[in-house]
């Protein structure tokens, strides 16, 4: 399948980038590693008649504490993040969640503004951004917007960037060095999006969970935030019992599609055990 | 591991192919280049069923590079319809235009073909052709296909039931009234596709002033494609050369003429310009055929004991939307071979080929794979009613090796097979005992280990009195040809169409063999129609059988022609005191073999430059051919012994130990034969637990891309061990017995069969595939539900 | 209807450069078939599941259906055919060999791209982190076991000579 025709840009800045994202508007698309846009170029499902490319902004590959913050570059590829010391250091749940992308291929193109920008309901990437309460930085020709997680996934494969707009870098907030953190994900082979996945930082004090943050892929169109939905279960005692409670409230509250090759109630069911899961394994690493 | 009587036969020595494909060097179709070609794409059918009521190319005509756009009203005048119409009882004709002409059938049906000077061009221009349909109720499912009132999918049919076959052997309803028990039990295999890492395609190559078509396509069977091209195209078989240098994989999807193959080699014929085709994954996943899509139920009549009395089987096959392989091959295969490796003599089955508006089916790497789920599943389940020990229920009824030959109650005859012999030592390497005693303590654990045990008894050659007992015409033989040059070089041929086996290896063990000489300097030509011998090609495992036979004969041949001129030059009476070996004839002398002086090249030099010094009345060069008919069925065998773990909160399944004793017989090459059984059982598993083409109830696909369509990649897939057993086939030249199917059939039948033992405090049983994760916990769950547990 | 303008561009293709004129759609591993004329590199999905197209760019695995040519331009692309230097085959390459890790050989290039680059990284991995990385590369013949045993042959004969300089 060969893509339809295209004109191509490879602009050597920021600034050329941002011109030309204002210039040619919504029927052009930015490439960066290409493994998401690349399938969907040459199946013709997205027929832009321009493509910027943006590997040449190699200035925003990078990653480096910013304050109580880990900011990474978009361009940054996921093999990148997941060698990373500084982000295993500072925010191993991201690290961890980045090692398990796809492959090994597929991680030496991957960037995580690309992932970010398709917001596929199940990848590792904006699952992190919510879990962990991302910032992030959105730039265009008219001055930059910084975005909450959160509010940057609105449904489905959809974002709240405009057609001007492109990803500049994300800022996670480091764990603390208390916290114990998991990735607990499920799919049918290795490297596929996951059926559901979950993200989990516990803190601990005393036997008591004082800081939890729960996020949960797969459920739904975008990543969900679970954190204030489990906040009546923080400063109690945590152990086993308690990471079922948790787990079983948070399923039950769960209202997936039903689709024909998962039934919603296998989602549900899945959520329960990774949570579960990830709740047991987070609550080990806080305590070590 | 070398076979005692062999010197060259079982050798491990590496592939003679490898070189050039491990340097990116192979020539596959789309490497071949061919200058000025066009390039062709094709407009398909967006609906499963519909009228075709009008074609506009306009647009797509005056678009950059396009030079043309045929249809099927042109392709009926420049080639003849098919007529799928082999005489046997119960299968309905069918007759099928080129491209279609009045309605299609399936989703993805090409209905033009755009021809241009790039692909991507044509791709442009295909988007442009307005087709004009009027949409039709589609047979979506086997179910919807029986109904008398469903919509026909070949409107000159009475029905959809294409093919119905049965027999009745013995009185199977009597032993059911006789038995202590009937299990009933039904499996429901998924459609599943072949999906070789190389996709379809081919280059037509017209030659106007030689009247000539060189056709380059992947092929397994190059000479009977040969055939059905010419003839389709009324030319004479002189008149057309097929090419099949490499190709990445066939497994049944490169064997019969595809319409595409056909449209690409009139159109070149008719614009006298050369035109190349490629196919894309999307199409091979839409319009390439595809198999396996069955339903079936057994009735087994059992003893308190669990001895097998009789047994009957139904199948109903999804066959697709056209005849592109006769629809009753399944009644032929597996109903003729499901009893196997067990006793019972009253044994009946009912088998309906039913179409539907999904694409046509071909045959699949063990088209017959799912016997050996069926009898084995059969097993179990008659283990499960009655409280016995599978391995038990196995050993009472399975043949002992002083009951071959045995007559199936089909009249299959099976000899040289050790289905006890393999069992055995396969349970032997996995540790039955053990197992179960683990298996107890895991499950007081809360984790559900499982071990399912498949017998394989693989039909693997097919003789041309087997076909003439099943009223098929066509030929089981196969043709060689073997040339000693007058250097001494080796060269041989044979009708076979290689797609990655390693013929340039095995097939070089053979001729080593029979002509003693070092397989490494025996040089193998295949798959040019104009060079190889007209031979039947490479489907099932007759591969070993029947290419390396007549290899190995005709080889034997040009021995006993070389040693007939050492006799006479060395001054003997005759020859039989002489061998060749390695390239030199060595002499008998008080039971031991010296060598001469005299070497092949020798030989070869006088044959062909000095014909006077042969002895009297023997004609010159050395040049040989030779043509087999293998018996009428060979069969190896096999059991494999799979260990798994099925986690009940997800459904997930994880390998243990896989462990498969194989009996194939005489081995070419180990190397060889290794490979396929890895490839084979990979094959089994991924298709169990993975892969699955799925219609919509409206006939749309909805496997359209390897997103959706899985296969089993590295980390999905166990370790295979493999104890190698070799009993020889005695009717066969050298004792080979072919392989290569075995291992899907026994993989598909070991998983289910795993599943089942490891979910049976549940009650669980899986009966149908791929087994998902989804599958097995919602059966895990209804089996909470109904025991009230969380 | 798009015009459609080739342009001429620069391929530095196994250390030399083409001079092809592409369409700004043209995937890398058409160029690569048609216009360098280098045809061991492989198409088989055309939506970057199979891993047959992979090649090297600047030293990393790609996949070159889902790059396109013209983004190649300042980039070193390294395929199948400069693997074998002077005639011999690389330490993977023999062990592929010996192991019988192929059999059609289709996959087989984006096999040996692939762990080309991933050896260079990777000294000593274990059986896991090899089927993790070659689960990019799906194989319908060989059912993955004899290339694994190929790669930790090659790995081991890798450590053994660290003259050895992949592409």
């Amino acid at each position: 399948m060969k893509p339809a025709a295209f004109a191509y840009h490879r602009p050597e800045s920021i600034e050329e980038t941002l011109r030309q994202l204002a210039a040619l508007g919504s029927s052009a698309k930015v490439i960066a590693g290409g493994q998401s846009l690349g399938p969907m170029l040459n199946m013709r499902l997205a027929t832009p008649s321009d493509l910027i490319d943006l590997n040449d902004l190699t200035e925003l590959a990078y990653v480096r504490e910013v304050g109580d913050m880990l900011e990474i570059g978009a361009l940054t590829r996921h093999a990148q993040i997941a060698a990373s010391r500084l982000v295993l250091d500072k925010c191993p749940l991201l690290a961890h969640a980045a090692k398990t992308i796809g492959h090994y291929a597929i991680r030496q193109r991957g960037t995580l503004g690309g992932s970010l920008a398709h917001a596929d309901p199940a990848a590792q990437l904006p699952l992190m951004a919510v879990t962990l309460g991302a910032q992030i930085e959105v730039i265009s020709s008219r001055g930059k917007r910084i975005l909450a997680a959160a509010d940057f996934f609105e449904s489905a494969m959809s974002t709240a960037l405009t057609s001007d707009e492109m990803i500049k870098c994300v800022r996670f907030p480091k764990q603390g060095a208390q916290e114990g953190s998991s990735f607990q994900f499920f799919n049918r082979r290795h490297g596929d999006y996951a059926i559901v996945a979950v993200g989990v930082t516990v803190a601990v004090q005393g036997e008591c969970a004082v800081r939890l943050r729960l996020g949960l892929g797969g459920v739904g169109a975008v990543p969900l935030d679970c954190m204030d939905m489990v906040q009546p279960s923080v400063d109690r005692v945590a152990d086993a019992a308690w990471a079922a409670e948790v787990a079983l409230a948070v399923s039950q509250a769960l209202n997936p599609e039903d689709e024909l090759r998962v039934p919603a109630v296998y989602r549900k069911e899945l959520a329960h055990t990774l949570v579960e899961r990830a709740l047991v394994r987070a609550l080990e690493r806080a305590k070590e | 591991m070398s076979h005692p009587e062999f010197h060259y036969i079982g050798q491990h020595l590496p592939r003679k192919e490898d070189y050039r494909l491990l340097t990116g060097r192979g020539r596959y179709v789309d490497d071949v280049e061919v200058p000025s070609a066009l390039h062709a794409c094709f407009v398909r059918s967006p609906h499963a069923h519909a009228r075709i009521l009008g074609i506009d190319a306009q647009a797509a005509l005056e678009m950059p590079g396009v030079v043309t756009v045929v249809t099927g009203a042109d392709l009926a005048l420049w080639t003849t319809r098919q007529r799928m119409a082999p005489p046997i009882e119960g299968l309905q004709a069918m007759e099928m235009d080129t491209l279609p002409v009045s309605k299609v059938r399936f989703q993805g049906d090409p209905v033009a073909c755009v021809i241009a000077t790039d692909r991507y061009l044509a791709e442009d221009a295909v988007e442009q052709v307005r087709v004009d349909y009027e949409v039709l109720p589609a047979v979506s499912s086997m179910c919807q296909a029986l109904d008398p009132a469903s919509p026909r999918v070949d409107e000159a049919l009475p029905s959809n039931l294409i093919s119905h076959q049965q027999a009745i052997h013995g009185d199977p309803k009597a032993r059911q009234r006789e038995a202590y028990k009937t299990v009933e039990s039904t499996f429901s295999m998924h459609r599943q596709t072949h999906l070789p890492i190389e996709t379809r395609g081919c280059i037509a190559v017209w030659d106007e002033g030689r009247q000539h078509l060189t056709f380059h396509v992947g092929n397994q069977v190059p000479h009977p494609y040969r055939t059905t091209l010419a003839g389709r195209l009324r030319l004479s078989e002189s008149q057309v050369t097929v090419i099949s240098q490499d190709v990445g994989g066939g497994f049944g999807q490169k064997i019969a003429l595809y319409r595409e193959e056909l449209t690409v080699a009139a159109v070149a014929r008719h614009l006298k310009r050369p035109v190349r085709w490629r196919e894309d994954r999307l199409e091979n996943l839409l319009a390439s055929s595809q198999a396996r899509e069955n339903f079936c139920r057994t009735r087994a009549a059992v003893s308190a004991e669990g001895r097998l009395l009789g047994l009957e089987l139904e199948i109903i096959e999804d066959f697709g939307a056209y005849s592109f392989y006769p629809g009753n091959y399944l009644a032929r295969v597996v109903a003729m071979i499901l009893t196997g490796p067990y006793k019972v003599q009253d044994y009946s089955y009912d088998v309906k080929v039913v179409l539907s508006n999904k694409v046509g089916n071909g045959p699949m790497r063990a088209p017959m794979a799912i016997t050996s789920w069926l009898m084995e599943g059969t097993m179990d389940a008659i283990a499960r009613e009655l409280g016995l020990d599978p391995v038990a229920v196995r050993r009472l009824n399975m043949l002992h090796p002083h009951e071959l030959p045995y007559t199936m109650a089909t009249g299959e005859v099976l000899a040289d097979i050790t289905p006890r012999e393999t069992m055995e030592a396969a349970l032997a390497a996995i540790g039955y005992e053990d197992f179960r005693q683990r298996q107890k303590q895991m499950r007081a654990q809360g984790v559900y280990l499982g071990l399912g045990l498949c017998t394989v008894v693989e039909s693997t050659t097919y003789g041309s009195r087997f076909y003439k007992a099943a009223g098929i015409p066509g030929s089981g033989h196969e043709a060689a040809w073997l040339r000693i040059e007058p250097s001494g070089a080796v060269n041989a041929s044979v009708g076979l169409g290689a797609t990655g086996q390693g013929y340039e290896t095995s097939l070089a063990h053979a001729v080593a063999e029979g002509l003693g000489v070092a397989p490494q300097l025996v040089h193998l030509h295949l798959g040019h129609t104009d060079i190889a011998p007209y031979g039947m090609g490479s489907r099932g495992a007759r591969g070993g059988t029947a290419g390396g036979s007549t290899l190995y004969l005709c080889a034997r041949d040009a021995q006993d022609k070389v040693l007939l001129i050492a006799a006479h030059h060395l001054g003997l009476v005759d020859h039989t005191s002489l061998r060749l070996r390695d390239g030199r004839v060595e002499q008998l002398a008080h039971d031991e073999w010296m060598a001469t002086d005299l070497t092949l090249a020798d030989v070869a030099r006088t044959a062909y430059l000095d014909p006077t010094a042969l002895p009297q009345g023997m004609s010159p060069g050395l040049e040989f051919h030779k043509t087999y008919d293998p018996p009428p069925m060979t069969y190896s065998n096999s059991t494999h012994v799979c260990e798994v773990e099925v986690a009940l909160a997800t459904g997930a399944i994880r390998f243990g130990r896989y462990v498969v004793a194989e009996d194939c017989g005489t081995v070419l090459s180990p190397v060889v034969v290794e490979g396929q059984q890895h490839g084979a059982i990979a094959m089994g598993l991924s298709g169990s637990l993975f892969e699955h083409i799925v219609y919509d109830e409206i006939g749309q696909n909805l496997s359209g891309t390897l997103a959706d369509y899985l296969v089993a990649t590295a980390h999905e897939l166990p370790h295979f061990e493999i104890i190698s057993m070799h009993t020889p086939n005695r009717s066969t030249p050298a004792g080979i017995k072919g392989m290569a199917e075995g291992g899907v059939m026994g993989a598909i039948g070991a998983l289910s069969n795993a599943v089942n033992d490891a979910l049976a405090p549940l009650g669980v049983v899986v009966n149908e595939q791929p087994l998902t994760p989804m599958y097995l916990r919602g059966l895990i769950r209804k089996s909470f539900q109904s025991t009230n547990k969380a | 209807m798009r015009a459609m303008e080739k342009r001429s561009i620069t391929l530095t293709v196994n250390g030399q450069n083409h001079e092809v004129m592409v369409e700004p759609r043209k995937l890398l591993v058409d160029a690569l078939r048609e216009d360098c004329r280098l045809t061991g590199t492989h198409v088989g999905c055309e939506h970057g599941v199979c891993g047959a197209c992979t090649v090297l760019v600047d030293g990393s695995t790609v996949r070159s259906c889902l790059t396109y040519a013209i983004q190649m331009e300042g980039h070193e692309v390294s395929t199948i055919e400069s693997v074998d230097a002077g005639g011999k085959l690389s330490p993977l390459q023999q062990a592929l060999h010996e192991e019988h890790g192929l059999q059609c050989g289709f996959c087989t290039p984006g096999i040996v791209m692939t762990f080309e680059a991933f050896l260079k990284h990777h000294s000593d991995p274990s059986e896991d982190e090899i089927r993790e990385a070659l689960s990019g590369n799906l194989c319908r013949c060989t059912g993955y076991q004899n290339i694994v045993k190929a790669i930790q042959k090659a790995a081991e004969q890798m450590r053994k000579n660290p003259d050895y300089v992949a592409p």
